[in-house]
């Protein structure tokens, strides 16, 4: 691994460690049915999914923390392919939560935005 | 990097991986990190009804992670102590049972239907004879926390006037609170009651002062000296019931053996001078009855390794 390499990696593990649980928040607030880790897994594959979590696995644990913190609902239900499911559904103080964030994440990454494209003469 | 040798080929192999990678770590991580990695494979074997496991297995390490990658990063996020102190689940299969686990899990916990079964079951559970362990243990685990906490109180209380009154009985709390771990750990191996591993959390900022008034403030200081005075008189009872117990149903479930090999005339079975037997029939029941008596045996040992549990718990972890 080259230099460069580590220090992209350190920069993703930092990026991801907020981002990761405003994604979550936002994919079960757009969500219609509540969602198993496994499904909410895969909507993270494709083009944000190096940045965000390096490995999916990654998700369970903070799953978890929300739910433990309140902003999300989970309820088990059994399925025929494997252990039980456990079945998560943002909760109301999860959409005040996600709102708030996601008012954070838009003016962080217009300032980021004007930042690094250089624009800011005074 | 990434390329190890031992690319696991069936599910059951990759968890076994993950839960060697894992190894050491607090078991309720581990627990849920079996579960999450189950869960998701299943999930995506489920999804590709047409690739073998091997296949499938060898995708997973890119996209979940390759059993290493996925104990580092449940080992990083292992911060949430409200987890930590989540009880249990116990329908997670252990160990190497998880070949057949398709549809089991849901169902494991209840207790089957038929009471016989459940009565003579008890033989089957573990927990039993650990609790059993614990009772005849606790005896003497009792008289050390016992003569511990009296002489440290005392010593502290009669320090006081001297100028190393003050740090003593700051050490003395200290070694209450490390012993309480030690009890926990001996409480989690033995009544399967989930203990903390790590000590409660400790403001660090103030002075020397203010800590010593928070440890003196603590609850949980004073629950803990509670729990190892009680330990004392608890520890003799269950030392009491397990031994009379254990000898009364044994002793009646061995007598009849004695008799067939021809020791009839050691055999004395009496009340108050009267004896109570004399006739060979009456080997039987004897026999019998202790054999029953083992299972009662076991079954207030459970019984009792679980209130104690409870009681454990409550004195020894911290009430938030």
């Amino acid at each position: 691994m080259t230099d460069t390499e580590i220090h992209l990696k350190k920069f993703q593990k930092e990026l991801s460690a907020g981002m990761v649980s405003l994604v979550l928040l936002s994919v079960l607030g757009q969500a219609k049915e509540p969602m198993y880790g496994y499904q909410i897994a895969k909507r993270f594959e494709g083009a944000g999914e190096a940045v965000l979590t390096g490995k999916q696995s990654a998700l369970y644990p903070v799953l978890r923390n929300l739910s433990a913190s309140g902003l999300l609902d989970s309820f088990v239900e059994p399925s025929v392919s494997g252990p039980p499911r456990r079945y998560y559904q943002i909760t109301k103080d999860g959409r005040a939560v996600l709102s708030e964030w996601a008012n954070t994440w838009n003016a962080t990454r217009s300032f980021v935005d004007s930042i690094l494209k250089g624009d800011s003469h005074e | 990097m990434s390329n190890n040798t031992n690319t696991p080929k069936t599910i059951p192999e990759y968890l076994e991986l993950l839960r060697a990678a894992l190894k050491g770590k607090d078991p309720a991580l581990v627990q849920d990190a079996l579960y999450d990695a189950e869960e998701y494979l299943r999930a995506e074997l489920a999804e590709n009804p047409g690739q073998d496991e091997a296949t499938v297995l060898e995708k997973v390490a890119s996209s979940y992670g390759a059993p290493e990658e996925v104990a580092e990063i449940y080992n990083e996020r292992e911060v949430a102590v409200s987890d930590a102190f989540r009880s249990p689940r116990a329908s997670i299969p252990q160990s190497k049972s998880s070949t057949g686990v398709a549809s089991v899990g849901v169902s494991v916990n209840k207790k089957p239907q038929n009471p016989i079964a459940w009565f003579f079951g008890v033989a089957a559970d573990p927990r039993a004879y650990a609790a059993l362990f614990y009772m005849l243990l606790s005896m003497f685990t009792g008289i050390f926390y016992f003569t511990w906490a009296v002489t440290g109180l005392s010593m502290s209380l009669g320090f006081m006037v001297l100028i190393i009154g003050i740090p003593f009985a700051v050490l003395f709390m200290g070694s209450v609170w490390a012993l309480s771990l030690v009890e926990g750990r001996l409480v989690e191996t033995m009544l399967g009651v989930r203990m903390p591993r790590r000590p409660a959390y400790v403001n660090h900022e103030g002075g020397f002062l203010t800590r010593i008034k928070e440890i003196l403030v603590d609850p949980r200081t004073w629950a803990t000296l509670l729990y190892m005075l009680l330990m004392l008189p608890l520890g003799i009872i269950y030392f009491t019931v397990a031994v009379t117990a254990l000898a009364l149903s044994l002793s009646f479930l061995l007598a009849p053996v004695a008799y067939l090999m021809g020791y009839a005339d050691n055999i004395t079975l009496s009340w108050d001078g009267v004896t109570m037997v004399d006739q060979p029939w009456v080997m039987l029941p004897m026999f019998i009855g202790g054999a029953l008596g083992v299972f009662v045996t076991l079954h207030v040992a459970r019984g009792i390794g679980k209130l104690h549990g409870m009681m454990a718990k409550h004195l020894l972890v911290k009430i938030a």
